[in-house]
């Protein structure tokens, strides 16, 4: 084995302990805490809050169509609450103002 | 027996729901899968971080500095940085895991991304599931994942431009339609707004991926100071 192969090997086998610490001590802390009226709050608001600061910033980077594309979403949520043929909506109508429009 | 079948529908269903979301982590594989191709990164060291790691976005860190790979310390912080998240994920899992066991908890929790993740969360507000619902959606996920980095490494030469069919729009697509679903109320808007924002203004002003926590916190509490008012 080379030094890059080991180098290699300690990034990956730290990444993975870090990356697992990661998700089970979040779990294992809460399930400490949650008791409390303001944790439990703060736990409740968590998904919505991280779904939205993931894709807010990717949406606007996409420009009007973006915009566009989030509005036919929610139109379509809200009539069909069908998840899948949003994102076929979501992603048709980016990859025509990627494909058309740009 | 019966209690058996109902727990092994959770996993099915777990791992269906998650199908959809598929398409966009199969494409964001192959797109991986292609740079190791180019970097020179072997099969094995592949498959040892898609095992291990199983978290895509610090994965493309990690293959992006494969040049320069003794630099451990850096890519290392930088890898877990973007994977801070998974800490508020694992706590806004709080509830589904209420009746595990520990030993249950230190398995489901490796497979989970952020794809399960969400499909979970927002089915668990309409129907009763238990872990296994998130643990067989992130069996489908890491078998879709790493089928896709496979394929992109072996025609890593044939794929063009994945981004001109908006594969990459798909999971965002998903992520809003799901949160949509996860709307309590007009108490909601102004933490929502919040964190929308602050990830926004926090993306633009630092890059990287720590937006996504600083959002996530923000709103968070936001809406936590917002209702102890509410309750004075």
């Amino acid at each position: 084995m080379n030094s890059h192969e080991l180098y290699a090997l300690i990034i990956i086998f730290l990444v993975s302990i870090g990356t697992y610490g990661l998700r089970l001590s979040g779990l294992l802390l809460s399930g400490k805490i949650s008791n409390e009226g303001k944790i439990r709050i703060f736990l409740d608001y968590l998904p919505p809050t991280l779904l939205l600061s993931f894709v807010t910033p990717v949406i606007l980077k996409e420009g009007l169509a973006g915009i566009f594309a989030i509005f036919l979403i929610a139109v379509c949520m809200y009539k069909t609450k069908n998840v899948f043929l949003s994102m076929v909506i979501g992603v048709v109508t980016i990859a025509i103002s990627r494909n058309f429009f740009n | 027996m019966a209690a058996n079948i109902y727990i092994s529908n959770d996993f099915i269903n777990g791992a269906k729901a998650n199908t959809p979301i598929g398409l966009s982590v199969f494409a964001y594989g192959a797109v991986l899968g292609m740079i190791c191709a180019q970097k020179g990164v072997e099969i094995y060291q592949l498959t040892l971080m898609n095992a291990f790691i199983f978290a895509g976005t610090s994965q493309f860190i990690i293959v992006d500095k494969w040049n320069n790979i003794s630099e451990i310390f850096t890519i290392v912080a930088a890898a877990l940085l973007i994977n801070l998240r998974y800490f508020l994920i694992g706590a806004s899992l709080n509830s589904l895991f209420k009746k595990s066991s520990l030993r249950d908890k230190y398995i489901y929790m490796h497979l989970v991304a952020d794809e399960n993740w969400a499909v979970t969360i927002e089915r668990s507000k309409r129907e009763s599931i238990t872990p296994l619902f998130l643990f067989g959606g992130g069996i489908c996920l890491f078998s879709i994942w790493s089928t896709g980095t496979y394929l992109g490494y072996i025609f890593a030469g044939f794929i063009s431009d994945p981004s001109k069919y908006a594969l990459d729009f798909a999971f965002i697509a998903i992520f809003t339609a799901l949160s949509f679903n996860l709307y309590q109320g007009k108490r909601n808007l102004i933490p929502w707004l919040i964190a929308a924002v602050v990830a926004y203004i926090a993306e633009y002003l630092l890059g990287g991926n720590l937006y996504i926590v600083l959002g996530a916190i923000a709103g968070s509490l936001v809406g936590v100071i917002l209702e102890a008012k509410k309750n004075e």
